[in-house]
């Protein structure tokens, strides 16, 4: 089980404000599997891959920021997407470790009343999911998923940098697999498992990000996969609506699923595919559902 | 004629990354890993990046022709994972990135995101809508960060100026 009695949760910008659907299952998900959770007012984590590219100090102390207001509760945070996640481990880790650093992030976070000390923890939901582990997981599910062959993407700031975060093999990811594992589903070996998502380069230029798309998409679908399990709002948003671009750039038609990891685990689970707002995926879920006798 | 900036030398040497750059021996693990130099060799060549950090070749960074020599980056940081030297290539860009937003060549996405950002704290605020579809799916209202302490500390780390506020 969870050490942590409660965590703050940490939705992030975008889970929170764009797709709140995906908070809906995670909350379902932790409150079967007994995870606690509370709010607190925390800004923008900031993003590791905009805002750390604009200023990297402002980055640090906003990060900082955030960290003390989970530290004035004594609260673990818990992340519901990798960026946050990445944002603020790395952050924490590198004030834990730098005490000039850390001097200078306090020097600035001084004029708001505030110090970081570096007393509290952040973890990925998928790390809390799999320390509650599979046979837990196992007591809850009320729908056998056997069978269903999904796509397993972790995304890459789930685990890297490595030497920091510290949460799984960053080139051959475990942790994932095996908790969809725990609710019958299959994953598939595809080649492009590791390829990033590319909605990085995406705020660059849309060409290269729609081809790097395209062959992630099209490695899965070739493998057999019949869904993608994801646990990053950034790599859901761009698996989930650009799958038409990413075709039509790449003379291939994609409609492929795309599931959050406790969208995964909730219809394992047995809640209502509405009671979590699947209608708002952009590839469309009815098929699948239907296949699963779910709809 | 190539021009070495010593100045960008000493900051990439100096600043963050506490000289592991120096043991770079070119082997271009980071390029042959790379999901963009794959799809874009000409354009994006992260170990070329590096060598041009390392020797102060500023006009090989910071094109202001093509930003994507730099921006093309999608940072997956697979190349900090595969760098036999353990240099965290990420982190470098990252300060070059810092400085070619400052010299105004960044892509209008990231001053935009960093403006949301300083204005209300959050990368995507809060809007009417979604806090409705919020209720429908019963979720808690999201506790609004106190955009005044965020703009205490933007304006300290003089992000305000970045961003012309």
């Amino acid at each position: 089980m969870a050490k942590a009695e409660e965590y703050k949760m940490f939705q992030g910008c975008t889970i929170g404000n764009r797709i709140p659907f995906i908070e809906a299952s995670a909350r379902k998900v932790f409150e079967k599997l007994g995870i606690k959770t509370s709010e607190a007012p925390f800004a923008c984590c900031p993003d590791p891959v905009g805002f750390n590219s604009v200023d990297h100090f402002s980055w640090l102390a906003m990060g900082a920021r955030n960290l003390t207001i989970a530290e004035e509760e004594g609260k673990d945070i818990i992340s519901l997407c990798n960026g946050c996640s990445q944002t603020l481990k790395v952050v924490n880790h590198e004030l834990k470790h730098d005490d000039s650093l850390k001097s200078k992030i306090n020097e600035v976070l001084k004029k708001i009343n505030r110090e970081f000390k570096g007393t509290i923890n952040v973890k990925h939901f998928l790390e809390v999911l799999h320390e509650v582990g599979a046979e837990e997981i196992k007591k809850h599910i009320v729908k056998d998923l056997s069978g269903l062959k999904v796509a397993c993407h972790t995304g890459c700031h789930y685990s890297r940098p490595s030497e920091i975060l510290q949460v799984d093999d960053p080139m051959e990811p475990k942790k994932l697999r095996e908790v969809v594992a725990a609710t019958g589903a299959i994953p598939v070996d595809y080649e492009e498992e590791m390829l990033c998502c590319g909605a990085g380069v995406g705020n660059t230029e849309e060409a290269p990000s729609m081809q790097i798309l395209a062959n992630k998409l099209k490695s899965a679908i070739d493998a057999g996969a019949e869904a993608f399990v994801v646990i990053c709002p950034a790599c859901f948003q761009q698996l989930d609506t650009n799958q038409k671009k990413a075709g039509a750039q790449s003379n291939n038609t994609f409609n492929i699923p795309i599931l959050y990891l406790t969208e995964l685990l909730a219809l394992s689970f047995g809640i209502n595919p509405d009671e979590i707002g699947l209608k708002f995926h952009r590839a469309k879920l009815t098929p699948l559902l239907e296949k699963l006798g779910l709809k | 004629m190539v021009v070495i900036d010593y100045e960008l030398k000493k900051k990439i040497m100096d600043v963050h990354i506490k000289d592991a750059l120096k043991f770079c021996y070119q082997c271009n693990r980071c390029t042959d890993n790379c999901p963009i130099s794959s799809i874009a060799p000409i354009r994006y060549d992260p170990r070329m990046l590096i060598l041009a950090s390392f020797l102060g070749f500023k006009e090989r960074i910071f094109d202001s022709e093509d930003n994507f020599r730099l921006w093309g980056c999608t940072v997956c940081d697979t190349c900090d994972e595969v760098c036999p030297q353990k240099i965290e290539l990420t982190e470098i860009f990252a300060i070059l990135k810092n400085m070619s937003v400052a010299m105004g060549q960044g892509p209008p996405y990231y001053t935009t995101q960093a403006t949301a950002i300083y204005e209300n704290g959050k990368a995507i605020p809060s809007q009417p809508a979604i806090e409705r579809r919020r209720e429908q799916l019963g979720l808690p209202k999201i506790e609004p960060p106190n955009v005044e302490e965020v703009q205490k500390i933007l304006n300290q780390t003089k992000l305000n100026k970045i961003i012309g506020k």
